[in-house]
């Protein structure tokens, strides 16, 4: 076991699972919770269209999301030739790693957040409004605070959905190896004696990274109850 | 002051229909209404979070009606309050003032003058999870007030506070409107419009139905609508005819009345108002002709003393004084005699089916 943790191959592919898959609920975060709220508030033609495409990942096999985001982000691909077209390649790249882990982990999030938003009475918003604030200072002032745990759960369970994702993953990188990968492949090359002192120091890993996230949600809670409540 | 041309606006099955109000500066104007009956959404629409679909809202004698929010120079008060729960009561106050970018002297000298003025300075620092309906009101009023708006809307104000505490609102409110701003303010109860209006405006259905003081709308109601809105209980369908060069009018119950020389539709609504029936317990010493036999049915207490429910042919509620009542000494199915003032029949051309 310590000389497995002390593997630098094992080392780097926990570390690269950890960074990637925070970056990508990090960066696409930026863009879902305002979709969350969209999805909370406003009335669009085809909505449940949206909400369907949103939950797509969740029933679709992983193997093909990652075929699927394969199409896109290879040299024939769409997002690809844009991609080279700046120089970036997403192929065996963490950046590849990162949209795989994000395309199949984000209903996590926008699904938490929209719920989120939903709970926050719209009257609060309403009162904000005619109080003179624009409709970005609501956002960031009334509804993002109010709806900040469910976005906080929803970017946990985000994260933890990307971390332990391998289906997409191994299909767009193979290399660099995350930590799903890196077991699979010492299970499949060596058996199940290499690959078990990697998975045991990957779930621990795992959990102390959501003991800490955990307990930051926790301490959010406190923070909006009155000093009053506290003394009572 | 605000102006409503012609405002008329589909919500799903409901709609406001032909909306014309006027509100002079400096008038308290009460919107009554049922719930349901379009008064916050006529309430939201002048504070610019709806649009109508069609007519126009002036306010000030500009046309605001394509306007945002902001241009209208408007509070509106909420009836749960709205309070901001992730801010303290001075992040609340203070929050319209963020909004329009104010300095920081600026804001700490308006929130210390508004909260002085409500009597909130002590909660300042609160968070306003633990703060009492009371409380809670003064916040949102300060927070309203703090920009100084030219027209205060109030969606339903005292609903959601102790009955012990709407003395000192009514109070506060008299004193804002005395001072001279224009207020809006939505209500599902007559007495509140009773002790604030100025004017009244009665709206059922999407529609204001009457408009006027409350003197005229209460004593004269429009339909049978505005009369239980005023506390009258006896309306009754009846047609009209002459017998003997006597009016009269006859209920479907054949229950007939008699009524005081005039002109008299064919058939419409007599409304009789609960305090212009009395009660005796035997024959009047004076029969005439506007007197009627019955049988208690019902006693129950009032705010302002008792109501009795007398069978007469038709049942007619009576308002009566508690010492007039222990006088009368009469019970549930004892036998009385009730008699009119026909000089204060109320009576309405319009057909029952019109209502």
């Amino acid at each position: 076991m310590l000389e497995t943790i002390n593997e630098k191959d094992v080392q780097e592919s926990i570390w690269l699972t950890l960074w990637v898959s925070f970056a990508a609920t990090f960066f696409f975060a930026i863009g879902a919770v305002p979709l969350a709220w969209l999805m909370a508030r406003k009335q669009f033609p085809l909505k449940n269209v949206v909400q369907g495409i949103i939950d797509l990942p969740i029933v679709l096999p992983h193997t093909a999301a990652g075929i699927a985001i394969l199409g896109f982000i290879s040299r024939d691909g769409m997002l690809g030739k844009a991609a080279d077209y700046v120089g970036l390649t997403f192929i065996n790249k963490p950046a590849g790693i990162a949209l795989a882990m994000a395309f199949v982990s984000l209903p996590f999030l926008i699904n938490a957040a929209r719920d989120g938003f939903a709970a926050v009475p719209e009257r609060l918003e309403k009162a904000a409004l005619t109080l003179g604030a624009s409709h970005s200072r609501v956002f960031f002032t009334i509804s993002l605070p109010l709806a900040w745990r469910s976005i906080i759960t929803g970017f946990v369970m985000m994260f933890a959905r990307g971390m332990s994702e391998f289906g997409a993953v191994v299909i767009v990188a193979y290399h660099p190896m995350t930590a799903p990968v890196l077991i699979f492949e010492r299970f499949s090359s060596f058996g199940l004696k290499y690959a078990r002192p990697a998975s045991v120091f990957f779930i621990l890993v795992a959990l102390a990274v959501f003991i800490m996230l955990r307990l930051i949600s926790v301490r959010k809670k406190e923070i909006r109850i009155s000093p009053d409540a506290e003394t009572q | 002051m605000l102006k409503l041309n012609n405002i008329s606006k589909k919500f799903g099955d409901f709609a406001l229909t032909d909306i014309n109000i006027h509100i002079p500066e400096g008038e308290y104007y009460v919107l009554l209404g049922r719930s349901g009956s379009g008064k916050t959404q006529l309430l939201e629409m002048i504070a610019g979070l709806n649009n109508p679909d069609s007519g126009e809202i002036w306010i000030d004698n500009k046309n605001v009606t394509k306007e945002s929010i902001r241009q209208r120079k408007i509070g509106l008060m909420f009836q749960d309050f709205a309070i901001f729960p992730n801010m303290t009561v001075f992040g609340n106050i203070v929050y319209p003032l963020h909004c329009r970018k104010a300095g920081r002297r600026e804001i700490n000298h308006k929130a210390e003058q508004i909260a002085e003025e409500l009597n909130i300075s002590n909660l300042l620092d609160r968070f306003t999870q633990n703060l009492s309906s009371g409380e809670l009101q003064r916040v949102a009023l300060a927070r309203t007030l703090i920009t100084s708006p030219k027209l205060l809307l109030l969606d339903e104000p005292m609903a959601s506070v102790d009955a012990s505490l709407k003395d000192d609102i009514r109070k506060i409110f008299r004193k804002l409107n005395r001072k001279g701003l224009t207020m809006v303010h939505v209500t599902h109860d007559y007495r509140e419009a009773v002790s604030l209006a100025k004017r009244v405006g009665v709206i059922h259905k999407g529609r204001i139905v009457q408009e006027g003081s409350p003197e005229e709308v209460f004593s004269k109601p429009a339909n049978r609508f505005v009369a239980r809105y005023a506390g009258i209980k006896n309306s009754f369908r009846v047609k009209f005819f002459n017998e003997h060069n006597t009016c009269k009018a006859k209920c479907d119950s054949n229950l007939v009345f008699n009524l005081s020389d005039g002109e008299y539709p064919e058939e419409g609504l007599l409304i009789i108002k609960n305090d212009s029936i009395k009660i005796h317990n035997n024959d009047p010493l004076k029969p005439n002709n506007y007197f009627l036999k019955g049988v208690v049915r019902e006693i129950l207490k009032s705010e302002t003393g008792m109501e009795i429910m007398v069978d007469a042919g038709e049942i007619f509620y009576v308002n009566m004084a508690n010492e007039d009542f222990k006088i009368l000494q009469i019970n549930e199915l004892s036998e009385v005699w009730i008699t009119f003032q026909p000089e204060t029949f109320i009576v309405l051309k319009e057909k029952v089916s019109d209502i």
